[in-house]
């Protein structure tokens, strides 16, 4: 299938892609940032809520972060490639990648759950389920209405 | 006019084409998109308070106390509905909910204070008092926010019905098969049919969340309030895409048309609001749209409510009939 016959919401779901993929980005930077300097913020000045979530995010343990930051990284990956290849009606780097990308972001989101503690929004919520809404979309459109379009 | 000639085939065939093809055309997905983050979002800033509340309690107390937390729900849900009709600025209800967080902690928020809130004028309106005391009052909270918001996001979904295929002058091999009349009310037909599906989504899975996880509630109570949000939801947005459809049917361009929604979808509240605080009578604006009576679609009164309806079909013909009126005629 010609580049030209790509349906517009193909082309909607690649931007959307870009934009989650650099915000991912942002996020991460952020997240290294807090993490490397975590030791040397001062709580004395914090509030009784914002003192019991710095805690939760300091006791939460290395290999935790670590995981949940590989997670986010790879998801952030995903997406960009797989943006490009909708772009240019990719199977692999379209469809495959896309679907890979949807599998490790709901996985991410359950482990994140798991493993978050509730003072950090860990648990299940409506936070949770917001976070799968994408993932979960990008998961039926590949495989339902751009099935036949991410061919080359 | 050729009204005569509309083919209810013809009408059902290309609505159901039409709702499929939302998503594929991309206008349908970031509706989808959009609706489903903001609804959820707004449900998630109501709810999560509530939940860390019976968190806290279940820790420090071992369980929940569900009239302290009844009354809390009260005291978060009446100033987004004060605010919805219009009795507070948003300014307002930060200062209260500064000064309230403030005397939470003092006082470290036992029952009574909390209690003192929500009870002071909650006798100044009784519509306000039906919505959060004889209805689960975090659910129409919910509700009457997404009356607000949702009436800017629906041209995401409506703006491109005919005016794309204008532009690219398609609307001609489609005539060879059948007529306008039936291309604009099946299309029409078609992206009322998505934006109802999109509300049951967002509507089923609130309710779903709040009758499992937060149990405050009893199911009955909360699956009836939840019906008639989604029938009030679904039925609001009528007039708001039939204002889409009008846009649509004349501008060649869906872009323009698009921008053109957005301006006068939001720009008759916004003109509304801002123009009666230096002119009285431009609150009247609102009554161009459903902006200035759609919060009685969820009015203690059933005769109320049935009205609100009502007015929003008629709304939604008219300017539905305009908009074919123009289409009917115009070069395609």
């Amino acid at each position: 299938m010609s580049e030209e016959k790509r349906p517009g919401g193909l082309t909607a779901l690649a931007v959307i892609n870009f934009v989650f993929s650099g915000w991912g980005f942002i996020s991460l930077l952020g997240l290294a940032v807090f993490f490397a300097f975590i030791g040397k913020i001062p709580t004395d000045q914090m509030q009784e809520p914002q003192k019991t979530q710095f805690e939760a995010f300091q006791d939460m343990g290395v290999y935790v972060f670590v995981m949940i930051f590989v997670l986010s990284l790879i998801s952030s990956v995903l997406l960009l490639l797989s943006g490009i290849g909708y772009l240019k009606q990719k199977k692999f780097l379209g469809r495959t990648i896309g679907n890979i990308y949807a599998v490790i972001a709901i996985v991410g989101s359950v482990f994140s759950g798991m493993m978050f503690p509730s003072e950090l929004g860990g648990g299940f919520n409506i936070g949770s389920i917001i976070g799968l809404i994408y993932p979960i979309l990008t998961l039926i459109l590949l495989n339902t209405t751009f099935r036949d379009d991410l061919t080359n | 006019m050729k009204l005569k000639t509309i083919t209810i085939g013809h009408v059902r065939l290309i609505s159901l084409y039409w709702s499929r093809y939302a998503v594929r055309s991309g206008s349908g997905l970031v509706y989808l998109m959009i609706a489903l983050i903001f609804g959820l979002s707004m449900a998630h800033i109501l709810i999560m308070p509530v939940e860390q509340l019976i968190a806290r309690q279940k820790r420090e107390m071992g369980n929940a106390d569900p009239q302290f937390i009844k009354k809390t729900i009260i005291d978060i849900g009446r100033p987004v509905i004060q605010f919805v009709f219009g009795q507070k600025t948003l300014e307002e209800i930060g200062q209260e909910s500064m000064a309230r967080q403030r005397s939470f902690r003092d006082k470290d928020g036992g029952p009574e204070d909390a209690a003192a809130g929500p009870n002071k004028d909650a006798d100044i309106d009784p519509w306000i008092t039906f919505l959060l005391e004889k209805r689960p009052a975090l659910l129409s909270a919910i509700f009457m926010l997404l009356i607000f918001g949702m009436p800017f996001a629906i041209s995401f979904l409506g703006y491109n019905q005919v005016s794309g295929d204008i532009q690219s002058h398609g609307l001609r091999y489609l005539l060879l098969r059948t007529e306008r009349s039936s291309i604009y009310f099946g299309r029409f037909l078609g992206t009322v049919i998505f934006s109802t599906a999109v509300m049951a989504i967002i509507v089923v899975t609130i309710t779903f969340y709040l009758g499992m996880k937060t149990r405050i509630y009893p199911a009955g109570a909360l699956t009836l309030w939840a019906l008639h949000g989604f029938l009030a939801l679904s039925i609001l947005m009528v007039p708001y895409i039939a204002v889409c459809s009008l846009i649509s049917a004349s501008v060649d361009s869906p872009f323009l048309s698009l921008v053109l929604a957005k301006v006068v979808i939001a720009g008759v509240l916004l003109m509304g609001l801002l123009g009666s605080i230096y002119w009285k009578p431009a609150k009247y604006l609102l009554y161009a749209l459903p902006w200035g009576w759609q919060s009685n679609l969820l009015h203690p009164e059933p005769a109320r409510c049935l009205l609100a309806a009502l007015g929003c079909l008629v709304y939604a013909g008219f300017f539905l009939f305009l908009g074919y009126y123009h289409f009917e005629r115009r070069d395609l």
